[in-house]
């Protein structure tokens, strides 16, 4: 899961987590569909914004562009926060409007 | 025979109370569910005792840390009210 800024449009935001697709994409991950959840306020403020644009994504990666991956987030300016968790083998989608499942979830990001 | 006020002591009725992740067979406490995890927290959005949530022991344990990880994503908040 991740928090892009609030101040770009709808397709800045496609367009940044498409960066961070293609990053795990073309180093040998599985990138699902990202599922935005738009903008929504956030319950408290970070950096002085008041909501930010949500955005979950599951995917699986391997460890070397794992930390690639945290790092290119970590210096991002547009993502205003993030989180990847790593996912129980038997995670099956629940209430939650969230992306297909994906064969072999390791880890979501969002 | 001392007998206390309020007559012989009875036994208090076993009142079997599942824990609702449980009940609902749910394996995962998802820290995306905030909605759900808000029904752990006080008002000011502490987390609540297991006494007063009535979850098991695992479950407790795993939606402590989904409320962190949800605070940490700003879906609930560290402090509120």
């Amino acid at each position: 899961m991740l928090i892009v800024i609030p101040e770009l449009d709808a397709e800045q935001v496609e367009n940044t987590v498409e960066r961070f697709r293609t990053v795990i994409d073309r180093t040998g991950g599985e990138a699902g569909d990202p599922n935005p959840w738009g903008k929504r306020k956030l319950a408290y403020e970070i950096d002085h914004r008041a909501d930010g644009f949500y955005v979950v994504m599951e995917f699986s990666i391997g460890e070397r562009t794992l930390t690639e991956l945290k790092r290119i987030l970590r210096v991002s300016d547009d993502v205003l926060r993030h989180m990847i968790v790593k996912l129980p083998p038997n995670y099956a989608h629940q209430t939650l409007p969230e992306g297909a499942l994906d064969d072999e979830p390791v880890e979501v990001a969002g | 025979m001392g007998r206390k006020r309020g007559g012989p002591r009875r036994e208090r009725p076993v009142k079997p109370k599942p824990c609702v992740f449980c009940k609902e067979d749910i394996n995962y406490v998802d820290y995306k569910d905030y909605n759900t995890l808000r029904r752990f927290t006080s008002e000011r959005g502490k987390i609540r005792a297991r006494r007063v949530t009535g979850l098991c022991p695992q479950h407790q344990r795993e939606a402590a840390v989904a409320i962190k990880r949800a605070r940490e994503m700003a879906l609930l908040a560290y402090v509120a009210g």
